[in-house]
């Protein structure tokens, strides 16, 4: 684990991050410092990338049940690189627009990537979020069929994303819980 | 609150459950199946959402076909993006920062075609925008406790954060509330007396009042133990009564500046009336920020299987062990649901002998809580007598122990009813048979109410024991001019006691009692009663309800004693860093949560009950009672709000008619009738709003039912045609 070449960021890049993501000034000193520490020896930040397995073992994403589904979500050809992590501490960070937010979310939880939350991604939701492999059919179905009735306004036994925009707009916990503080910036 | 009716679902939408009998039935009729996926992501509402969330370029991935548009697709969605530049800032977009780069080089593009003005235009709006996110990031610099407050919550959960960023809230509120007091009324005194400014004190002596009344004995100083300083000190007697500290330092008609005179009376009023009103408008600002999407909501629940399934993970956790326990919460808290709506259904399904037996049972167990309630506020009341009539005795001839006693005798019966009603209520809600949801928040209300009151029972006390010469309403001077001299000092050093007590339990419960049980449990684990009794718990409510105490003490107190707010803003800090030690090294998370939202709504909501208790004795004090003749600022007025009604009488003719007109009946009485048309008229607007959205859903689900059937002959139809061409 050898650090990059000790490029510090120059000022224009540091304005265009500023002014493309909802990152403070020094959120991303932060990350950028961070990053540093953690890319393969000699090579410039900006062209370094950091493996799937790398990402998910940060302390900030490491006991997340979600961490696949947001690495997949986030890296482009299975790597993160420093825009990528950076659109990622964006998203997640305090600032974010809510719209922003609730994309990103319909893109984590939905597993099989069909453009549509079904019953089989609600059900690995749940299963993700009790953390246990013995739970009961009826549980599942249970609530399953409670999470559509609220929210599946056309009856379709799946959620389509403005479904789950409106669903998550009258979600009053959404915004404090959808966030990380990378590096404890 | 009420319970709602067994059906979870919203009146006069098909019931799921009858459509997915009939799904099943009329799979073999392939007129409800679900199309695949693929063919619904072809449909042009698809697109056209997919194009609102831009999802410009394609992602290569293996499996998943989120959007894949050819190229002049692309082109055509970036020229509907361009267009909508001007609205939108471009890190809104769900776009990786090389996308969100080429977007803003065709903005600039684009800039040079812009006549100037709009150039000017858009130049400016983009350097405003970026000032005011530096003010931002600013002010979060400034944000107290960011760091502690953070990790917190990485290791505990956001519901025990929301219960530090809530005590942040209260250090700041008093703190502002302290900076009005000062700036109205310390200041001009202080500048005064220590000649910083050229200005003089203005001494109206009282005209027209009793002589007797005047008169303020001063205590005599005999022989003075060492320990008098520390009585002192704790109950605000003595040489601290006549600091600053309390209402008796202000008997100052006046201060004399240069030009003109500043009407310290109005000024102290004044004050008061400003730091109730902004403690209101705070406090609401607040629940409304929080409050807002949940007034659209058509269902009746608090808190939806989506709001606990999509936003249930705290994605802040960093812990393992929080993380683990976040799991068993939510594991609790699912199947706690869903026993609460069989539970909800069982009641429905009751027999009206069995409703009218429980209907008569929680009639006879809310009494027992009334007739609980009454005991406590007769021992306060019968506490604060004792203590009133003891306190005129010779003070030096008593043990010191014994003197102290008596001293916070209110505050030791207030402190020790609130240990014991919580306890007697969790019992009797037992045999109430609510759901346990309604339970839990009913409990918590009763207690708020219970401690709220109990300081409202002991200010009225004060009040009748002011007012009574000898068990007759006093003649004279209207108060009890004998015992009570300067009585608003006195019901202040009440309050400074109470506040004081409060912190004294607080630092010596986590004292003597969190740390000694951590202690214990670590070491001497083998025993069993240790095992038992286990590790505290953050027991949120009663912390809040703690805090919400102290806060009210401070509302009503900051009239009768100007530096009570500064005294409480040091108790909250002092308070902050207590608990947050006590939470870090002696708690054990609870495994059952508190959610944020909820948390936030219930502090606020007992804060705000807090405040209109604290309002009601403040306005009798203010309004009834007579000033006291001997000191502080009203001497020369029948009651302290006097001062309004003789400024009023100062200004124009017009506007005092205008004034008087707004205060008579003659426009109290159109104007709240007038209240009520337009509030009536927003309840029948809401309620049409209800309907309409209704019929909507259910044509929604009619729409889509017919898109299905659609979709399925079609593709039967192609199915069809594929098999005659072979």
């Amino acid at each position: 684990m050898g650090q990059c070449l000790r490029y510090q960021m120059n000022w224009e890049d540091l304005e265009e991050y500023q002014a493309l993501t909802f990152l403070t000034r020094d959120e991303i000193l932060c990350i950028h410092d961070s990053f540093l520490k953690l890319c393969p020896h000699g090579k410039y930040y900006k062209e370094a990338t950091l493996t799937m397995d790398q990402v998910s073992s940060l302390p900030a994403l490491r006991v997340n049940p979600f961490r696949d589904r947001i690495c997949r979500v986030f890296s482009h050809n299975d790597a993160f690189s420093f825009k990528d992590v950076l659109g990622m501490a964006s998203v997640f960070s305090e600032q974010a627009c809510p719209s922003l937010k609730i994309e990103y979310a319909f893109r984590i939880y939905d597993f099989n990537e069909n453009g549509f939350i079904d019953e089989e991604d609600l059900q690995r939701i749940i299963l993700q979020l009790l953390n246990r492999d013995d739970v009961s059919e009826d549980l599942l179905t249970d609530l399953t069929s409670h999470v559509l009735n609220e929210s599946d306004l056309d009856n379709d036994n799946m959620l389509s994303f403005s479904e789950f925009e409106h669903a998550m707009a009258k979600s009053l916990d959404f915004m404090n819980s959808f966030r990380i503080h990378f590096w404890g910036c | 609150m009420s319970e709602s009716s067994a059906s979870a679902l919203p009146s006069g939408r098909p019931s799921r459950q009858a459509f997915i009998h009939q799904e099943s039935l009329s799979l073999d009729s392939s007129c409800f199946s679900s199309p695949p996926v693929t063919f619904l992501q072809e449909l042009p509402s698809y697109r056209s959402i997919a194009r609102k969330r831009t999802t410009v370029l394609s992602r290569d991935k293996q499996s998943g076909t989120l959007l894949k548009p050819t190229d002049s697709y692309s082109s055509q969605l970036e020229g509907e993006i361009t267009e909508n530049l001007d609205n939108q800032s471009i890190r809104k977009y769900a776009l990786n920062i090389s996308e969100k780069r080429r977007l803003r080089d065709i903005q600039e593009t684009q800039m040079k075609y812009l006549s100037e003005w709009d150039q000017w235009k858009r130049c400016s709006s983009k350097s405003w925008e970026r000032f005011i996110e530096k003010a931002r990031e600013m002010t979060t610099h400034l944000e107290l406790w960011r760091k502690d407050i953070r990790s917190i919550e990485g290791k505990f959960g956001t519901g025990i954060q929301s219960y530090f960023s809530f005590l942040r809230f209260l250090v700041l509120l008093n703190l502002v509330i302290f900076l009005i007091i000062f700036m109205l009324v310390l200041l001009p005194v202080l500048l005064t007396r220590y000649k910083i400014t050229n200005s003089s004190f203005v001494l109206i002596p009282s005209k027209g009042a009793d002589i007797q009344c005047t008169v303020y004995p001063i205590s005599s100083s005999g022989l003075i133990y060492f320990y008098s300083y520390i009585i002192d000190l704790l109950s605000g007697t003595g040489f601290l009564a006549d600091t600053c500290l309390f209402y008796g330092h202000y008997t100052i008609d006046g201060v004399k500046f240069q030009n003109f005179i500043y009407d310290l009376p109005l000024a102290y009023v004044l004050s008061t009336v400003a730091y109730l009103a902004l403690s209101l408008l705070w406090i609401v600002k607040r629940s409304v920020e929080g409050f807002k999407s949940n007034l659209i909501r058509s269902e009746e629940h608090f808190q939806s299987y989506c709001n606990k399934i999509f936003a249930g993970w705290d994605f802040c956790i960093t812990s393992r062990s929080m993380a683990d326990l976040k799991h068993s919460s939510l594991r609790y808290e699912l199947r706690a649901d869903l026993e609460e709506e069989r539970i909800r259904q069982k009641i429905a399904e009751r027999t009206s002998e069995e409703t009218i037996r429980i209907y008569s049972l929680r009639l006879f167990l809310n009494c027992i809580v009334l007739a609980v309630l009454a005991a406590c506020f007769y021992a306060i009341y019968r506490a604060t007598i004792f203590s009133q009539e003891h306190m005129k005795k010779e003070i030096d001839k008593m043990v010191f122990g014994e003197n102290l006693l008596i001293l916070y005798l209110p505050s030791i019966v207030i402190t020790l009813a609130n240990f014991i009603t919580p306890i007697i209520f969790a019992k009797i809600i037992h045999y109430e048979d609510y759901s346990p949801g309604f339970e839990i928040r009913l409990t918590i209300l009763r207690c708020v109410f219970m401690r709220l009151a109990t300081i409202c029972v002991l200010v009225f006390t004060l009040d009748s024991k002011i007012t009574s010469c000898d068990n007759y309403p006093c003649e004279l001077c209207g108060y009890n001019q004998k015992l009570y001299p300067c009585w608003e000092t006195q019901v202040g050093q009440e309050m400074y006691k109470l506040m004081i007590f409060d912190l004294i339990i607080i630092l010596a419960v986590t004292l003597f009692v969190d740390f000694p049980r951590k202690i214990l449990v670590t070491y001497c684990s083998s025993w069993k009663l240790f095992q038992c009794w286990g590790q505290q718990e953050f027991a949120i409510p009663d912390n809040v309800l703690g805090i919400v105490y102290g806060q009210t003490i401070c509302w009503i107190g900051a009239f009768f004693s100007p530096l009570l707010p500064a005294v409480a803003t040091l108790k909250f800090i002092i308070i902050f860093y207590v608990k947050e030690i006590s939470l870090l090294y002696t708690c054990r998370p609870s495994p059952r949560q508190f959610r944020a939202s909820n948390s936030n709504f219930f502090f606020l909501l007992v804060l705000l009950i807090g405040l209109c208790l604290a309002i009601i004795p403040l306005t009798i004090s203010i309004a009834r009672i007579p000033s006291s003749k001997a000191c502080g600022p009203f001497t020369n007025f029948n009651t302290t709000w006097e001062v309004v009604p003789k400024m009023v009488s100062t200004f124009p003719s017009s506007l005092q008619s205008l004034v008087h007109g707004i205060t008579s009946e003659a426009f109290a009485v159109p104007f709240f009738m007038i209240l009520c048309l337009v509030m009536f008229y927003f309840i029948a607007l809401a309620g049409a709003h209800k309907r309409v959205v209704v019929q909507l859903r259910e044509q929604l689900s009619l729409e889509s039912r017919d898109k299905r059937y659609l979709i399925q002959k079609l593709t039967e139809a192609q199915r069809g045609l594929r098999n005659r061409l072979d």
